[in-house]
Formats: structure tokens, sequence, C-alpha cells
């Protein structure tokens, strides 16, 4: 059998919906078997997949297309459900542990920084957002299609994609771009006679971030800081 | 109050929040896209962007990892944007901006909260999912229509007590610049915090160079 260009797309549309009803208790499983289903219309093999897989799945959203894609194949090569399980198992925290290194800690927040800088300083307008947009998309939405095709065809090898450059290369770029726009970033501050305050706030923040305080503690700090300031002001 | 208005808002930051996680995932409901959004359907695009950009600032470090559920910072966002049209007509631009940042501010408490209330509810969800396995596609995308009930009753009291807000206070003139200032501040930490490595110094260092040349031009 192979994945085709239907059944592709039926895939992909369906992964975008993965978290759609994401709960403690079994985080994606049903955005997985919904995605799963998109693949094998005929009932007994659904009921199949849905005895195997109806417990628990959790991976990056945007990496899960890669264990989909893989899952697929074993189904349509007839191996036996307790060997998918296995490889499920670890592929979903492979891909999730790279899939938050990649696109929570570097690709999103460093081109939303990127999107901060340009729209207040350099450019004006929707620049900077639709730049984010397009950058972003285009990274994320090639990661999901290009997950579900190398899945396929690679199957439970896919995992040694978790070293490839495609990966680790977008990775380290991301953190240069984040740290160079950091570096531009102390410069918008320079607004009033209160700027010199970036300094001692930075400080500040970065111990609670770094001692992992809540943010919810550093939400009200935020507050206290902005209440007493407009007191002594006013 | 100006209900339409306050309708108005509460659907459009309920369509957006879906994206958050309900939907693709597509970057939509970060609040310096939100905040653009926003601004540019109420007709001031500019200040739009500055809000989203300073809750953006504020919530870059919030990583929705495994079960950890953050404070909302998109919810934050959407609703100090919308806050701040809301409050505009009626108030000075400093007033405005400073109760919708506060808004926002709390609002991203009370998001979290509801969020890990939907989750939970989500649970109900799989369980008649397993019960009903042939109305599998309705009961899973159930879990959108959850997504959506979450942002009314986050928005619509936000941006209830927003346009209720009607008695004029005084808020010093110099106060949005202190809270640009703040959200530097935690952008700054939030990015040292991701960034700052032993190979991206030189990026940082090049960063304040071309900061700086702007600063002077």
């Amino acid at each position: 059998m192979r994945l085709g260009f239907i059944r592709f797309i039926k895939l992909l549309i369906a992964s975008l919906f993965i978290q759609s009803s994401w709960s403690f208790f079994s985080m994606q499983a049903m955005g997985f078997l919904f995605t799963l289903y998109q693949a094998f219309p005929d009932r007994a093999r659904r009921q199949e997949i849905f005895r195997a897989h109806k417990g628990f799945f959790n991976t990056h959203p945007y990496m899960a297309s890669y264990v989909i894609g893989a899952v697929v194949r074993a189904y349509d090569r007839g191996e036996r459900s307790d060997e998918i399980i296995k490889f499920i198992s670890v592929a979903q925290t492979s891909f999730a542990a790279i899939g938050d290194q990649l696109f929570w800690q570097a690709v999103r927040p460093s081109l939303l920084l990127a999107a901060v800088v340009i729209g207040m300083k350099v450019g004006s307008g929707f620049t900077g957002p639709l730049l984010f947009l397009i950058l972003y998309n285009l990274f994320h939405l090639g990661h999901r299609a290009f997950g579900l095709w190398e899945g396929y065809r690679r199957g439970r090898d896919v995992i040694y994609l978790l070293k490839a450059r495609r990966i680790t290369i977008p990775q380290q770029t991301a953190e240069c771009l984040g740290a160079f726009c950091a570096g531009i970033l102390p410069f918008l501050g320079l607004v009033g006679p209160r700027s010199f305050l970036i300094i001692p706030l930075t400080a500040l923040f970065l111990y609670l971030l770094i001692r992992r305080y809540s943010p919810v503690l550093i939400i009200l700090i935020i507050l206290v800081i902005l209440s007493v300031s407009i007191i002594f002001m006013t | 109050m100006n209900v339409p208005a306050v309708v108005f808002l509460t659907v459009l930051s309920s369509i957006l929040i879906l994206d958050k996680y309900a939907i693709g995932e597509f970057g939509l409901s970060q609040p310096v896209i939100a905040g653009a959004i926003i601004g540019w359907l109420c007709g001031d695009l500019r200040t739009g962007i500055l809000i989203g950009s300073v809750f953006q600032l504020i919530f870059l470090g919030g990583l929705p990892i495994g079960r950890d559920i953050p404070p909302d910072g998109p919810g934050a966002g959407m609703v100090a944007v919308g806050a701040y049209y809301l409050l505009r007509p009626g108030h000075p631009y400093e007033t405005s901006l400073i109760v919708a940042a506060v808004l926002g501010l709390f609002a991203s408490i009370a998001g979290g909260a509801l969020e890990i209330m939907i989750r939970r509810n989500n649970e109900k969800l799989y369980h008649l999912f397993v019960r009903h396995e042939n109305r599998f596609a309705v009961v899973h995308l159930g879990g959108v229509a959850t997504a959506f009930v979450r942002g009314i009753m986050l928005f619509l009291p936000f941006y209830a007590i927003a346009a209720l807000i009607t008695r004029p206070f005084y808020i010093p003139a110099a106060a949005p610049d202190l809270l640009v200032v703040i959200a530097l501040s935690v952008g700054l930490a939030n990015a040292g915090y991701l960034f700052f490595k032993k190979r991206t110094i030189i990026y940082v260092l090049i960063g304040g160079l071309c900061g700086l040349a702007l600063f002077v031009l």
C-alpha cells in the first residue's frame, strides 16, 4: 500500500487538530486516533487501532506527524499492534523533547522577538507580524508535511532523523537570531528618564526565571512594580 | 456600555484563541500578531502592535511543555488590546493603556486557571469517545467547541469590565514609558534565559551594536 496524495492530505489536515481535545488524562490520544482514522476507512482496521491506542499519547504537536507517518506505514505492512505500541512509546517522548527545544525554545520565541523588534523600531504596520507569520508557518507546516512523508518512507527508522542537520541547524540559527534581537532589545527602551531601570529589573526577572519561580509570581511582581511606580509618580 | 463592541471583541478573540492549541497553532494567537489584527480591525494598528509587543515580551518564555500550563499569554495580550479600544473613547491615552495592561495581566492568571478547567473537562470527552467510538469525529472536534467556550468565559468578563469603567481617573503621562521599560526588562530576561549561550554571545554583541546604531540614527 502507498501513502498516496489524498491520504497524505487527509492526514496532514487531521494532524492540525491533534491537540483539539487535549486532556490531562489521555493528552493527545483522541487527536492521535482521529488522525490515524483518516488513513484507514475500513471499520475492522479502525477497531484494531482503537483497541491498541486508546490509552495515552503525547508528543510535540508539530513533530507528531513523524510518528503518525511511521505508524501508518507499520499498519500498511501488517505489523503487530504491540510492536507498534513499543515504537510509539519511545518515539513520542524523543520527538516531544526535540520539538520542545526546536519550536518552543528556539524558532517561535526568536521569530516573535524579531517581530517585536521590527514592530517597535525598524518597520511599521504589519511588517513584523507578517514576516513572523510567513516564516513560522512555512517552517512548521513544512515540518508537518515532511514529517508525514519521511515517517511513512522510513518507518521506524524515522527516529534517526532526530539528529539530522535539518533539525539541529534551524535550532542553532534561531538561537543566534534570538540572541541578535536580544542585543537590540535594550535600545528600544531608551525612551525616557526611567530607562536606567532596565538593568536592575532585567537582573531581577532573570534571577526569578533561573530560580524557576512561578510565572504567576512574576506577573504579580510586574503588577506591584507598575502600581508602586505610578503611585510614586503621582 | 458599548455592547456591540464588547460582543464583537469577545467573538473575535475567542476565534483567535482557538489557534493557541485547538486548531493548527499557526501563531495567530500570539500577542503581537493578535494585537496587530485587533488593532487593524479597530482602526489603530500602531497601538495594537505596541500593546501586543509589550505582552509578547512578558510572555515570551511561557513554554507549554508536557502537563505544564503556564499563564495564558495569548489571552492576556488579546484582553489588553481589546480593553484598550473599549476604554479609549472615554479616557486619556495613558489611562486606557495602563488599565488595559493591568486587566491583561489579571486575565493571564484567569486564563491559565480556565485552561486547566477546560482540559479537565475534556476528560469527559475522552470517556464519551471510548463509549461512542463511531462518533469519534464529533467528540474529538467537541474540543474545539470547549476551547471556544473557554474564550468566551475569559474575554467577556474582562471586556465588560473595561466597557463599564466610565469614571475618569488620573494616570501620570510617563506611565506608558514605564510599562515599556518593565516589558523590555522581562523580555530581555526571557531572551537571556532562552538564547544566551557561549556560542551566541557574539550575536548579542552584534545586535547591541546594531541597536546602538539605530538609536543614534
